[in-house]
């Protein structure tokens, strides 16, 4: 698969503190790429650079083999954004902005395949502001894809929406790739990525730490672990256990995690001991890091860094 | 039709939509007329009438209200919520939004111009302006002075409630001391001379001349001046103008 956009060795400060340092990926035609990271990591940056409205301090970013400052005007018919701050007039109605924005690129029709997907169809004579938080992106996203552009940015488009209108919207996200569209999506919800990104990019401090398919990702070692729960076993025994990579403890719960290399053999010596010592254990799981639990591991390896 | 129609005719109403605009701008300047209108209505100088004075005052007033709230406080507004950074990555070229919003403050004055008109004349025996051409010249000039004037000023503040801030003293200043309402000859030296510097009293020795005694080449100070301010406010206002409220 072709790249449609290429970051190379990217760098932006605002003063003296890096918002970018050194950032290089690249993004493939027709995926979903997340840019995940805690607030404040630089997610919001990079995507505005990459989508012209922000200049960089140095290194080369190329969307759909252009320069996404000089060519913004060419780029603007072939890229579609939809904003973190909802961005729309206040007053102004569902069908006007459609109307407005359809002007803008010169379309006559106002998608409306698109609106029956969203269901936005009985809302058109609603303003704005008196739409719910879901609609709100709903109409947002409409008025980015009403173009059918090759590229969408999307700036966190599930801040502040429900279990259900998230799902809803990961659907229709979905949908937009697999007509061919490239998605760019930033995410602070790990759930997010793991469940809507074909691949993404962590990153902390303006640093990328990681890059890869998201199931790929959370199969690091360091994201697997055994839980269990056991009155009685001592702490610094499970910490002497051969194979173990780091024991945390729910003192409340009686409750233990095993970080290891090798969940079964450390299984093995787990039961062992308990059955010489005569220690209790009960619910007892192989458990699967998320990528919510990586990404503790990388904010903490940060840190200590 | 095109974006640019498109947006003007989208954003003039939305002005509609919002009550408190539509007070500030119509109603509000009809009730001082009629204030100070019953006050004042046998006190006009020799040769001229209430109406003939403070009508063609309070048109220029409207002008700083359009200016200062219409298009001033809500770009703001806009630049704040990321509606104009939105416009941004958008093929809409720069120049139609800011096109698209003065002619919608300037259809919105000539609304609230209309209406005084017709309010003055109803109720004061308004006569029309006696040198018409000279004070449409007059008015043009007044909003190519005060519109990127209040765009300048506004895109200081960083959100709506400063800009709001901002726009309300002007406003108040120059509503009180630059002759809008109350006669210049009842107050002090100090204020009289603070008036010369405010730019609405210019706008309001044009208007209240060319719609009485002079025409426009009669009056060349406050041709002058006004010309001065316009150009040096669209300069100022096209270096300073931001279009997002965010760091670069």
């Amino acid at each position: 698969m072709e790249n449609v956009i290429i970051v190379q060795s990217l760098n932006k400060s605002y003063g003296t503190k890096k918002a970018v340092n050194n950032l290089s990926f690249s993004v493939k035609k027709g995926e979903i790429f997340g840019i995940i990271g805690p607030n404040g990591a630089g997610k919001t940056t990079t995507i505005e650079i990459m989508e012209g409205l922000r200049k960089k301090d140095s290194g080369e970013v190329s969307i759909l083999g252009m320069n996404p400052e000089k060519d913004r005007k060419v780029l603007n018919h072939r890229i579609g954004v939809q904003f973190q701050a909802t961005s729309i007039q206040k007053k102004m109605k569902v069908k006007e902005a459609l109307k407005l924005f359809a002007a803008i690129y010169n379309k006559s029709n106002t998608g409306d395949e698109m609106l029956k997907l969203l269901g936005l169809e009985e809302k058109m004579d609603t303003y704005f502001d008196d739409l719910s938080g879901g609609q709100k992106q709903r109409l947002t996203l409409a008025l980015a894809t009403l173009h059918e552009p090759e590229i969408i940015f999307l700036d966190e488009p599930s801040m502040g929406l429900d279990p259900h209108a998230r799902r809803e919207m990961w659907n229709i996200i979905r949908s937009l790739r697999d007509n061919g569209t490239t998605i760019v999506v930033t995410t602070h919800y790990m759930e997010e990525a793991e469940k809507l990104c074909d691949r993404v990019a962590m990153i902390y401090n303006g640093e990328l730490r990681a890059l890869d398919e998201p199931s790929r990702l959370v199969e690091d070692i360091s994201a697997h672990f055994i839980s269990f729960r056991s009155p009685d076993f001592p702490l610094a025994q499970l910490h002497q256990m051969a194979g173990v990579i780091k024991v945390e403890h729910d003192e409340e719960l009686d409750a233990f995690k095993l970080y290891t290399e090798d969940l079964q053999s450390c299984s093995y010596l787990l039961f062992k001991i308990a059955q010489e010592e005569n220690y209790h254990i009960s619910d007892y799981k192989f458990e699967r890091g998320t990528l919510d639990d990586l990404f503790v591991h990388y904010l903490q390896g940060g840190e200590s860094a | 039709m095109t974006a640019l129609w498109q947006l003007t005719l989208l954003e003039t109403k939305m002005f509609f939509r919002d009550k408190l605009q539509v007070f500030w701008t119509f109603l509000f300047p009809v009730l001082m007329i009629w204030l100070f209108g019953s006050m004042f209505e046998n006190q006009a100088p020799e040769g001229f009438s209430f109406a003939s004075l403070y009508i063609p005052s309070w048109i220029g007033v409207n002008i700083v209200t359009t200016a200062f709230f219409t298009l001033g406080t809500v770009l703001t507004g806009y630049r704040e919520t990321g509606v104009l950074r939105r416009y941004q990555s958008t093929p809409l070229a720069p120049w139609k939004i800011l096109f698209a919003h003065t002619i919608q403050g300037t259809v919105i004055f000539c609304f609230s111009a209309v209406v005084l008109v017709v309010f003055g004349t109803l109720m004061f025996d308004l006569h029309a302006p006696v040198y018409l051409g000279s004070t449409l010249v007059a008015l043009l000039l007044s909003i190519l002075a005060f519109f990127p004037f209040a765009l300048f000023l506004t895109s200081l503040a960083k959100n709506v409630g400063t800009a709001a801030a901002i726009s309300s003293l002007f406003l108040n200043l120059m509503l009180f001391l630059s002759g809008a309402t109350f006669p210049l000859e009842m107050m002090p030296d100090v204020l009289q001379y603070i008036a010369k510097i405010l730019p609405l009293y210019y706008v309001i020795e044009l208007l209240r001349a060319t719609w009485n005694t002079s025409p426009l080449w009669e009056n060349w100070t406050p041709v002058l001046v006004l010309s001065c301010i316009a150009l040096v406010s669209i300069m100022l206002s096209s270096v300073f103008f931001k279009w997002s409220g965010k760091a670069e």
